[in-house]
């Protein structure tokens, strides 16, 4: 019995990166909780993917404010500035 | 406290940019970045009366752009579940006989603190987002760029949790790859 339960609760890499990911996206089941955890605990590999995929998703973050700085030396075409301005000074 | 007001005049001299590269992350084709920030101009323009005053003219210029993005994400939910089967599970990570990881994670050795703070590593994942295939961009973007919920990603794109999350999980991992790839070797 106790053997059964040990063999159930000992995931693989290979069966915990999914659950990596997915913990972020909904409340993993109790069960999946419990073995991501005991593995999280002692793989170190899968630890550091969980921490590369939070740095990702943050970063991602920071691209998408509104004044972000990031693409900083990106601009609109001219021309297309100039069509835009042209076009509001005539219809305003 | 004064009202706002609205000076279109001055729309694309204070606005143009910001909001050009706000749309660029958020679609990968500039082209059509080009042509929402164009289409969100006009429309604005065209409803200056309901302009209340409420808020700032940067955030209702920004409103007007997010609901034309939208707009444009909705058009790839039609064929978003053909695609989930067919696609390949390129690039993505693989494992040994004994179930671990390969290729192993890199090391990053990025601070946590100065993480978000790296312009480099966020022009690359910039560059890496647009590699990304179309739907599972719109997903990634909307999920961790804008944070909608994961309930209504599903409604709008009329999947599956289940779906939704092989999605997610795909795209961060190609752009985990991506990223190992592109910016952590040529340091």
């Amino acid at each position: 019995m106790m053997d059964k339960m040990l063999k159930a609760l000992k995931l693989t890499c290979k069966d915990v990166y999914p659950l990596i990911s997915e913990n972020r996206d909904h409340p993993l089941s109790f069960f999946s909780r419990v073995r991501l955890k005991i593995h999280l605990g002692m793989c170190e590999l899968c630890k550091i993917y969980q921490k590369q995929l939070d740095f990702l998703c943050k970063i991602a973050r920071v691209l998408g404010k509104e004044e972000s700085k990031v693409l900083e030396e990106t601009h609109l075409k001219p021309e297309v500035k100039e069509k835009i301005q042209k076009w509001i000074e005539e219809k305003s | 406290m004064n009202k706002e007001t609205l000076e279109p005049e001055k729309w694309v001299e204070h606005y143009a940019d910001m909001l050009y590269r706000y749309t660029l992350v958020r679609v990968k084709d500039p082209d059509v970045a080009e042509e929402l920030v164009q289409s969100t101009f006009f429309a604005a323009l065209k409803s200056q009366s309901s302009f209340a005053g409420k808020s700032t003219e940067k955030t209702w210029l920004f409103g007007i752009l997010k609901h034309k993005t939208m707009d444009y994400f909705r058009s790839f939910k039609k064929n978003i579940s053909i695609d989930m089967s067919s696609e390949e599970e390129t690039n993505q990570i693989h494992f040994d006989s004994s179930g671990h990881m390969v290729p192993k994670p890199g090391n990053w050795n990025l601070d946590p603190e100065k993480a978000t703070e790296n312009k480099e590593l966020a022009q690359v994942l910039a560059k890496c987002l647009s590699g990304l295939p179309d739907k599972f961009h719109s997903i990634f973007v909307l999920k961790e760029i804008d944070g909608m919920g994961s309930e209504e990603i599903c409604n709008e794109f009329n999947i599956k949790p289940t779906n939704l999350w092989v999605i997610l999980h795909r795209a961060r991992n190609q752009l985990k790859l991506c990223l190992e790839s592109n910016w952590l070797n040529t340091k």
